[in-house]
Order: structure tokens, then C-alpha cells, then sequence
């Protein structure tokens, strides 16, 4: 917030971080498929540099080579820009994201973060909610049929997850009591008392907002348009959806957008309930590149072993299962919060939280009822 | 001039310019396109003005959600069916003109009562730094003496919802007899259809000739590899004629089995 160092470094630093996401967004790439060639009893890319490691490079020189197409009937303006929307909004939300304290470099105390703004998490909300465009706008623009069902579906399907993801992070913000990534992280400092034992835990915010953080972590794979939530292009139903009609560099811009997104809310993720760059022995960030490095792990092995969704399930999923639990979530995080301030006692407390359970519960009753009725119909 | 005069002035001109492009454009897809510029734009100036909370809700709220879905109707209807997008009766034309007026007028006021001769309020900077700064007053100021008007906005929004919704059911009662029936494109349903549309009986073999857009550029037109005679007349898959439900004829029927 406060300009306490000379701009070029702040603007030196914004670069760094910008490369070292792409460049780790190539290699998600060569991971992404060994990690799903050894849990399908294949080897994977070896054919380019050891372990195929060059394979990335290689990859990135062949788009560049493919010819650029444009269809005839296609929405020239809107489709020249479509996927530049998707690709510059991808790495903004990744300058908010504290790599650590500060260090000093030169003689000089350097910041290892681009900047700290006090609304940090609903920034990459808002930066999130500008990349849908670059989907939309290029299924749009195509003038496929494909494309613009695959643009309508993630249109729909990033709406209804955003509301998710906005609504499981709620929970965080009660509980931290601040917007700011920086203060959100040094917040979980404080490590965690076990119910009064003696036994003490990382103050992390997965241990005070477990349900919050299996939301996000759902919301977050759907925002992404991942496995098992890629309906948007799903390449079985729709030839690859929004991006059908794209070759070359501007294929390749999607193809970007999408790990770099991946990644960006992996460290999110990582900041926000597992203490970013706090670790046991040495606070560092090389803990939140390891926490991040369990997150993207964790996105291959669910493309590897789930099958996609049924639209109406994906659907279903969001606006009957998760938000609502989202909801019932921050209502609890809230009487907590009062509870702990001891704004009020015992018993309203037990009666509102026993309501809640018996809301839920009913609320699953009915649906999964209400399911069975239409498989039978 | 200083720096932050500069970038206000960058975004307040591409602002207007992307608010008139929003009037101007032939295209409504362009014209909400245009909208979003405008609106991150505003968030900017929002952000200079030192309210980031008001500029990230900006953009969440009108670009993220609001404009998505307002885009998403724009594309779910043919470009073909809307009505003319620059027309209107000239009556309609001068009370636009009007209200345009009136509303600049408002702004005006508004601008001219509070910035020019008005006196500042209460939250000065130091004000909003000293209760913990934009975000904290914020919710301080809605969670506590505002909490009944934001809570009836909110019944309000829900009211209106459930209006809509009532609104937009389909008649159950079958009125009009069917011609041609088109189905609403379902993103989810397995059989590809939530409800249908009534549509006048297409003429034979419209499907091959490409219909024209608003820019005049052809488009949608079907192309045609082999001509018609070159297909065989039933398909392997359906051995009985075309009585099937109008939908299935408005998928394969036209242009050769009508021959």
C-alpha cells in the first residue's frame, strides 16, 4: 500500500514473479503429463532432453510454427483479443500473493511481494471475473455452434462457482479479520492451542475453516475449468468447446491462461489455509512453492481418476450442495467468532448450532430424494 | 500536472470514449463489450480515489456477474431475431434523449452541490485510516446503522428474482397450434431441450441458403459438400417417413425429403 521502495523495484520484482510463473507454468505442463503417464502405466514425453525435459520448449516452438487461422464468418475484432483477455488477466492475481518478507539484496530491504492491498483477495476475485471474457468472448466470436455452447456453459459455470468461492473464503475473512494477504498470512502465526492439551498445531487456517477450505479447493477446480469440472471444453461433447476454432499462438494464449490460473490459485490456495511461506523450521518460500507443488499434484491426480460431470450435476453441485454449506459455514464462523469475543453465552450458542446441523441434514435428505424421483420418471 | 492527474485523465477518456462506443456500436456483443471497458475504467478511477473496496465489488459485481449474464442472453438469441438495433420511433427516440438529458442533468447537480460548493464530510482521510481504514468503515457503517435499508434491498432483489422467474415460466396450456418447433438450447439437459419455442413453419430447403446478418456479411450459411440429390432419400437410421415430432423434422427434414 504505502510506497516505501522505489518503483523499479517493486517493477523489477512484478517481472520476476510474472517469468517465474511461466516458466513454471511450461513445466506444470511436462509434469502434468508425466504425473498421468505413470498413473496410466506409461512413460510419458522422454523423447526431448532428459526425462523429455525439453519437451515444454519443444511444445512452444510448434505453436508458435502453427499457421494462425481465422474463420471466415468469425467476429475478426473480438476474436483477435479474446484469448489476450484470458492470458493477461491470468498472472495478475499472482502480484498480491506474499513470496516472503522481506530480504535485503544490495544493501537495500526489498519486499518479496509486488504490493499489499488491503482488498487483496477480492482483487483476484475481480481479475478472476475479467478472464471469464476472454472464454466467452472467443466461443462467441468463433461463430461455431460448438464453441459458443462451450462459451455458454462456462459462462454459467464460472458465475455459480465465483459466488462459491467468493462465499468459502467469507470464513477466513471473520476468522483473520482482514482482506489483505499479507495480514491473512501473518495472522496464522499464532500457532493453535488442541483443546486446551498442551498440544500445539500451526495456527493455519485449514485447521479453523475445514469446511471452508474443501469449498474452495472445489471451486477452485470448476473456476479453472479443470478436470472433472472442464464441461467448457469438453472435448468428447463440444471438440474442445470455447477454443475450437483457435490455432497456433492464439490456442496456445488459452492454453497459457489456463495452467497459469492453476498455479496462481494453488499459491492462493496455499496463502490463504495453509500459511503460505510459514513452515516448520525455516519460514521461506520454499514452503509455499511446496504447499502449492501438493495443490497442482493434487489437480492431475483428480483429471486422472475422476470422470467429468453432467451439466445439470455441476449445476447442482454449486447452487444446492455448495453454497448452502458455504452459507451455513460463515453463520457458524460468526457465532464462533462471537462466542470466543463472549458476546453471548452457552446456550443460544448449542441451540443455533444443533439448528444448523439439522438444517443441513435436512436439506440433504430432500435433495438426494428429490433425485431419486427424477431418475425414476 | 502530477501523475494521478494524468492517469485520471487516461481513464476517464477512454471511459466516455467506451461509453459511447456502447451507444454506438452495430453490434450489442460489442456494445457490452464496450460496457466492460467502461466499467474497468471507472474501477480505476475508483482506485485512485483511494476506495479499492468499491473498485474490486465494481468489478466483481458489474463485469463478473452482471454483464456475463447479460452477455449470455445476447448470445443465446440469434442475432437474426432481434429487432432492429438502431431503430425505434422517433417518439421513443426523443424521450431517450430526454432522460439522457435529465440524468446528466442529476450528475450535474449532484457534482456541482457536493464537490464544487459543498463542505467535505465528516470521513476525511485521517478519519478512515484512524477506524481502520476504507474496507473496516465500510462494514461498520452497513452492518450497523444501515443494516435495515441494505437488508430490504436485499428482500427487494429477492422479490424481484422470484418475479422473474414466475414471468418467465411457459404457459402450461397448449394455445397457439404448433408450427415448426425449436427448442431452447439446454446446457445440461441429456436430451438437449428444457422447453420449446413455437416458430412459423421454415420454407423448403432454407437450411442451405445462408441467411444474412445485421453487418450484411453472410453467415450460418449450411455449406454443402455434395448436393442434394447426391444423398440418399431415408436415412438408415429411420426406415419410416418424416412423421415424426416437428422437432426431429426441423433437424433432418428439410431441403430433401421434401423433394
Amino acid at each position: 500500500m504505502v510506497a516505501d521502495q522505489p518503483l523499479w523495484i517493486t517493477f523489477t520484482f512484478a517481472f520476476i514473479v510474472l517469468n517465474a510463473l511461466l516458466g513454471a507454468m511450461a513445466y506444470m505442463t511436462w509434469l502434468e503429463r508425466k504425473v498421468i503417464a505413470l498413473m496410466q502405466d506409461r512413460i510419458g514425453p522422454n523423447r526431448t532432453g532428459p526425462f523429455g525435459l525439453l519437451q515444454p520448449i519443444a511444445d512452444g516452438i510448434k505453436l508458435l510454427g502453427k499457421e494462425d487461422l481465422v474463420p471466415k464468418f468469425a467476429d475478426k475484432r473480438i476474436f483477435v483479443i479474446a484469448p489476450l483477455i484470458s492470458f493477461v488477466t491470468a498472472p495478475l492475481a499472482a502480484l498480491v500473493i506474499p513470496f516472503g518478507e522481506t530480504v535485503t539484496v544490495f544493501g537495500r530491504e526489498v519486499r518479496l511481494y509486488v504490493t499489499d492491498i488491503n482488498v487483496a483477495v477480492l482483487y483476484i476475485l475481480a481479475v478472476g471475473s475479467v478472464g471469464v471474457y476472454g472464454i466467452i468472448l472467443g466461443g462467441y466470436a468463433s461463430a461455431n455452434r460448438y464453441s459458443l455452447l462451450g462459451a455458454l456453459r462456462s459462462a454459467a459455470q464460472v458465475i455459480s462457482y465465483e459466488i462459491v468461492l467468493g462465499m468459502s473464503l467469507v470464513g477466513v475473512f471473520i476468522v483473520s479479520g482482514s482482506l489483505s494477504l499479507v495480514t491473512i498470512m501473518n495472522n496464522q502465526r499464532q500457532p493453535l492451542e488442541l483443546f486446551g492439551s498442551g498440544i500445539e498445531i500451526p495456527g493455519w487456517y485449514i485447521f479453523y475453516q475445514p469446511i471452508g477450505f474443501v469449498i474452495f479447493i472445489v471451486a477452485a477446480v470448476a473456476e479453472t475449468n479443470r478436470a472433472p469440472f472442464d464441461l467448457p471444453e469438453a472435448e468428447t461433447e463440444l471438440i474442445s468447446g470455447f477454443h475450437t476454432e483457435y490455432s497456433g499462438f492464439r490456442f496456445s494464449f488459452y492454453f497459457l491462461a489456463e495452467y497459469i490460473s492453476m498455479i496462481v490459485i494453488s499459491l492462493l490456495a496455499a496463502t490463504l489455509f495453509l500459511g503460505g511461506i510459514l513452515g516448520p523450521i525455516a519460514d521461506g518460500v520454499w514452503w509455499l512453492v511446496l504447499k502449492a507443488m501438493i495443490f497442482l499434484f493434487f489437480y492431475i491426480w483428480l483429471r486422472a481418476t475422476l470422470p467429468r460431470f453432467r451439466y445439470d450435476q455441476l449445476m447442482g453441485i454449486a447452487w444446492k450442495v455448495l453454497l448452502p454449506l458455504a452459507l451455513a459455514n460463515i453463520l457458524y464462523t460468526g457465532l464462533l467468532r462471537l462466542r470466543a469475543n463472549g458476546a453471548i453465552s452457552i446456550w443460544p450458542f448449542l441451540i443455533v448450532s444443533m439448528g444448523l446441523v439439522i438444517v443441513i441434514i435436512a436439506g440433504f435428505l430432500t435433495t438426494s430424494s428429490g433425485r431419486r424421483e427424477e431418475r425414476v420418471a | 500536472m502530477s501523475p494521478e492527474v494524468l492517469v485520471f485523465d487516461i481513464l476517464a477518456i477512454i471511459a466516455v470514449m467506451a461509453g459511447a462506443g456502447v451507444v454506438l456500436a452495430r453490434n450489442p456483443v460489442h456494445s457490452a463489450m464496450a460496457l466492460v471497458v467502461t466499467f474497468v475504467n471507472l474501477a480505476g478511477i475508483f482506485v485512485l480515489l483511494r476506495a479499492e473496496f468499491l473498485a474490486a465489488v465494481q468489478i466483481i459485481v458489474y463485469t463478473g456477474a452482471i454483464l456475463v449474464i447479460v452477455l449470455f442472453v445476447i448470445m443465446l438469441v440469434d442475432q437474426d431475431d432481434l429487432p432492429e438495433f438502431h431503430g425505434g420511433k422517433p417518439v421513443q427516440r426523443v424521450m431517450g434523449l430526454l432522460i439522457g438529458l435529465m440524468l446528466l442533468g442529476e450528475v450535474a447537480a449532484a457534482v456541482l452541490t457536493r464537490t464544487v460548493v459543498g463542505q467535505p464530510g465528516p470521513w476525511t482521510e485521517e478519519a478512515v485510516l484512524a477506524a481502520g481504514g476504507n474496507v473496516q468503515v465500510l462494514g461498520q457503517f452497513m452492518y450497523s446503522g444501515w443494516v435495515l435499508p441494505v437488508q430490504t434491498i436485499a428482500v427487494v432483489l429477492l422479490v424481484g428474482t422470484i418475479g422473474a422467474l414466475v414471468l418467465a415460466r411457459p404457459d402450461a396450456s397448449p394455445a397457439t397450434p404448433r408450427g415448426r418447433t425449436t427448442q431452447t438450447i439446454s446446457l445440461g439437459h441429456p436430451r438437449g431441450a428444457d422447453g420449446e419455442l413455437s416458430l412459423p413453419l421454415p420454407k423448403a430447403g432454407d437450411m442451405a441458403t445462408p441467411r444474412r446478418d445485421p453487418r450484411g456479411e453472410r453467415r450460418g450459411g449450411l455449406v454443402m459438400v455434395k448436393d442434394n440429390e447426391s444423398y440418399s432419400d431415408v436415412p438408415a437410421w429411420d426406415p419410416d417417413d418424416g412423421a415424426g415430432s416437428g422437432s426431429e423434422r426441423g433437424w433432418r427434414g428439410k431441403g430433401r425429403r421434401d423433394e
